[in-house]
C-alpha cells in the first residue's frame, strides 16, 4: 500500500514548490542579476531574458575590486579558524556535559542557551572596550574570537545531544580495560562521534560564515584583513551601486560553503536523524 | 588463585537504599551468580566489585588485599557487559587487542595473545570484520575474548545471554560452562534467569530488594531455601503457597491444617511457632502426584498443558488461585475438572509469618 494518497501527495508537492521557491528565489534572482548588463538592471519594462546578458561581470568583479581575492580568502580563513578554535572548547566541554554530574550543570547549560538569545549586535559596545584592551581591535583575532564565543554554546548543546547518545559501557568497558579518560576520548568517543562531530563543525562553520559581517566593520578597518561579506561593500560607490557585479561577487563567496554542503549533507543528515530510530 | 570477599556492603544512591549489608566470600576459581528479580541490586553489587561504582561502606577484598578503592586494572578483573560493549569502529581483532593496546604490549606478543583468544572462541576467520557483521552469539564471543585475552584473576559477567534468543541461550551457556573449565578462573556472574544461575553455578547469591536472601549451592538452595523469597525464585515451575492455620507444634514438626486433608504433621524444626497463628506451606509443583484413592487436595482445573515429558495442571486449591503440578507426561486430565492430589509430608515446606522457612528434617529422595 502506498503511503500518501494521490491526493496527499499533490498536496505535498505544493507545499514543497512554495517553500523551495521562497527560499531559492533570492539566489536566483541575484544569478539573473549577475548576468545583466548595469544598465539592463534599470530598464523598464523588466526583461527576464534579453540577448545583452553575459558573465561579463565576473570576470570584471576582480578589477573593480582588487582584493576581492583576498577577502574571499579571508572568509575561508577566518570561518575556519573560528571553527577549530570552538571545536577546541566545544568538544571537551560537551565531553564533560554529556558524562559528568557536577554543581551547576543544569544552571550553566541553561546559560548558554540564554548566551544565545544576546543578538551580538547587543553586545557590541562591550566587546569593543574589551577587545580594546587587549589590543586585539584590527587583527584576525578580533574577529574570530569574538566568532567562537558566540558559537560554542551551540554546539556544546548539539555535541552533548550526540555524546549523550553513545552507550556508556563502551567507556565502561575501556575503562576497566584500564584506559584513561583521554585514551577514551580520543579512542573510543570521537571516532564514534564522527558524524556527530562533522555536524556541529559543518553549524559552526557556516555560523561562523554568516556572522563575520558584524565583526568584521566593528572590530577592524584593515582592508587586508576584511571577510567577504564586509569587503563587498566596494562595489557601493558614492554615485552608483554596481549591482550586477555585487551579484556576482556575492556568488563567488558563497560557492566554497556551498561545496561543503554538497559534500557533507550526507553525514548532515544522518548526524541530525542519529537515534531517532532504534537499530 | 583468586579469592573475592565482600565485608558489609551497603550502596546508597541519593536517600536510596540499594545495597544492605552484604557479606560474602567467593573461593578461588569458583563460578558465583548473582541473581534477582530485575532491581534487586545484583548488577551494583558486580559493579561495585569492578570498581566502577564505590560502596558507600564496606570493604572489597581480591586474593586478602583490600582494594575497595582502587582501580579495575589494580583488582585484576575483567567484565562483559550485558550490551557486550563492543566498538563498532574496530575489527574484531582489535576489540579484542584493545585492552592489550591499553597495556602497550609488543607486538608479536599481543598478536600471539589475540590469536590464542581467537582459537579457544573460534573467532579466527572473523578477526577482520566489524562487530556491526557478526551475529549475536559471535558479538557475545568476541567480548567474551575481550575479557580473556588480558589473563584477568576475576571475570565478571553482567547478564551477558539476555539479549540473546532462547535457542543460541542455551547454546552459550554450555560454552561459558565449558570455558569456566578451561580457564579455572574466579568468576562471578549476574543473572535475572534461574536456570542460568541453577546450571552454571557452582554456588549461587539469591539477592532480594538490596539483601542477600541466601548463598548456597544450587541444590542447597533448591531444598533448603532460607526464605520464601528464594523458594519461590529458585525452581521452574515456581513453588506453590498455601496459608493455612497452624494446629500444634512439637519436637517431631508442626501440625497444620491442610484444605481438605484436614490435619498433617510436617517434620520441620518448629520450636519458635505460636500454636493458632498461620503459617505458609510451599509445595514445589513436581512434588505433587495424582491420588488414586478420594483423598488429598482438590484441585480446580483450569488450563491443562501437554509438555510431552511431563504435564503442567493449572488450577486453584482453595482460595488460592495459580496453583500448579507437574504430572508425568501421560497423565489424562481435562479442563474444568476436579482432581486430587498428593503430596509427601516430608517434601513441603513452611513458613512463618515472616516469611523464614522452618529447616525441613529431612529431604525425601525424588519420586521420579
Amino acid at each position: 500500500m502506498e503511503k500518501y494518497t494521490f491526493f496527499q501527495k499533490i498536496l505535498l508537492y505544493i507545499a514543497i514548490t512554495v517553500f523551495m521557491t521562497y527560499i531559492l528565489l533570492p539566489f536566483f534572482e541575484m544569478f539573473m542579476a549577475s548576468l545583466r548588463p548595469l544598465e539592463h538592471l534599470f530598464r523598464s519594462p523588466y526583461q527576464f531574458w534579453s540577448d545583452d546578458m553575459s558573465l561579463k561581470a565576473y570576470s570584471d568583479i576582480w578589477d573593480t575590486v582588487p582584493l576581492l581575492g583576498r577577502y574571499i580568502f579571508n572568509s575561508v580563513f577566518l570561518a575556519t579558524v573560528t571553527t577549530i578554535l570552538c571545536m577546541s572548547f566545544v568538544i571537551p566541554a560537551a565531553y564533560s556535559y554529556a558524562r559528568f554530574n557536577f554543581r551547576g550543570k543544569r544552571i550553566s547549560l541553561g546559560l548558554f542557551l540564554g548566551v544565545n538569545m544576546f543578538a551580538g549586535a547587543v553586545l557590541l559596545i562591550p566587546l569593543y572596550k574589551l577587545l580594546r584592551s587587549l589590543g586585539l581591535l584590527n587583527t584576525y583575532a578580533a574577529m574570530f574570537v569574538p566568532g567562537a564565543a558566540f558559537l560554542v554554546p551551540t554546539g556544546i548543546w548539539l555535541l552533548k545531544a550526540y555524546l549523550e547518545k553513545i552507550p556508556i559501557e563502551l567507556e565502561e568497558s575501556a575503562y576497566i580495560d584500564g584506559a584513561s579518560r583521554m585514551y577514551i576520548l580520543r579512542k573510543v568517543v570521537l571516532p564514534l562521534a564522527v558524524p556527530g562531530l562533522i555536524v556541529v563543525g559543518v553549524a559552526t562553520f557556516i555560523g561562523a560564515y554568516a556572522q563575520q559581517f558584524l565583526f568584521a566593520i566593528t572590530f577592524n578597518q584593515k582592508r587586508e584583513y576584511m571577510p567577504l561579506p564586509a569587503g563587498i561593500f566596494e562595489f557601493v560607490g558614492y554615485q552608483s551601486v554596481i549591482w550586477n557585479e555585487l551579484m556576482a561577487a556575492s556568488i563567488v563567496g558563497i560557492v566554497p560553503v556551498l561545496i561543503i554542503f554538497l559534500f557533507l549533507q550526507k553525514y548532515l543528515v544522518e548526524g541530525l536523524t542519529k537515534g531517532a530510530i532504534k537499530e | 588463585m583468586a579469592t573475592v570477599s565482600l565485608k558489609s556492603i551497603n550502596k546508597w544512591f541519593d536517600t536510596s537504599q540499594v545495597l544492605n549489608d552484604i557479606s560474602l566470600d567467593i573461593e578461588d576459581k569458583e563460578f558465583v551468580v548473582f541473581v534477582g528479580p530485575s532491581g534487586c541490586g545484583k548488577t551494583t553489587l558486580l559493579r561495585i566489585v569492578a570498581g566502577l561504582e564505590e560502596a558507600t561502606t564496606g570493604e572489597i577484598e581480591i586474593d586478602g588485599i583490600e582494594v575497595s578503592s582502587a582501580h579495575p586494572i589494580e583488582r585484576g578483573i575483567s567484565m562483559v557487559f550485558q550490551s557486550y560493549a563492543l566498538y563498532p569502529h574496530l575489527t574484531v581483532f582489535e576489540n579484542i587487542a584493545f585492552p592489550l593496546r591499553v597495556a602497550k604490549m609488543p607486538k608479536t606478543e599481543l598478536e600471539e595473545q589475540v590469536m590464542r583468544a581467537a582459537e579457544t572462541l573460534q573467532l579466527t576467520d572473523r578477526l577482520q570484520h566489524k562487530p556491526g557483521q557478526l551475529s549475536g552469539g559471535q558479538r557475545q564471543r568476541v567480548a567474551i575474548g575481550r575479557s580473556i585475552v588480558r589473563q584477568p584473576k576475576v571475570f565478571l559477567f553482567d547478564e551477558p545471554l539476555s539479549n540473546l534468543d532462547a535457542a543460541l541461550r542455551g547454546e552459550m551457556r554450555v560454552e561459558l560452562a565449558k570455558l569456566h573449565k578451561s580457564l579455572d578462573a574466579t568468576m562471578i556472574y549476574v543473572t535475572h534467569d534461574q536456570v542460568e544461575a541453577m546450571t552454571l553455578a557452582d554456588r549461587i547469591v539469591v539477592i532480594s530488594e538490596g539483601r542477600l536472601e541466601q548463598f548456597g549451592t544450587p541444590m542447597e538452595l533448591y531444598h533448603r531455601p532460607k526464605t520464601k523469597f528464594v523458594a519461590g525464585f529458585i525452581g521452574n515451575p515456581k513453588m506453590n503457597f498455601l496459608k493455612v492455620p497452624c494446629l500444634s507444634s512439637n519436637s517431631s514438626g508442626v501440625t497444620l491444617k491442610l484444605p481438605d486433608i484436614g490435619e498433617q504433621l510436617l517434620p520441620v524444626e518448629a520450636d519458635t511457632v505460636e500454636e493458632g497463628g498461620n503459617l505458609e506451606v510451599g509445595i514445589r509443583p513436581e512434588d505433587f502426584s495424582l491420588s488414586d484413592t478420594d483423598k488429598g487436595m482438590p484441585m480446580k482445573v483450569e488450563v491443562v498443558e501437554h509438555l510431552g515429558g511431563s504435564t503442567m495442571v493449572y488450577g486453584s486449591v482453595a482460595d488460592h488461585l495459580n496453583f500448579c503440578a507437574l504430572l508425568p507426561g501421560d497423565t489424562e486430565v481435562s479442563d474444568d475438572s476436579v482432581v486430587k492430589l498428593e503430596v509427601n509430608p516430608a517434601s513441603m515446606h513452611v513458613f512463618n509469618s515472616n516469611g523464614d522457612a522452618m529447616r525441613r528434617r529431612e529431604i525425601p529422595a525424588m519420586h521420579r
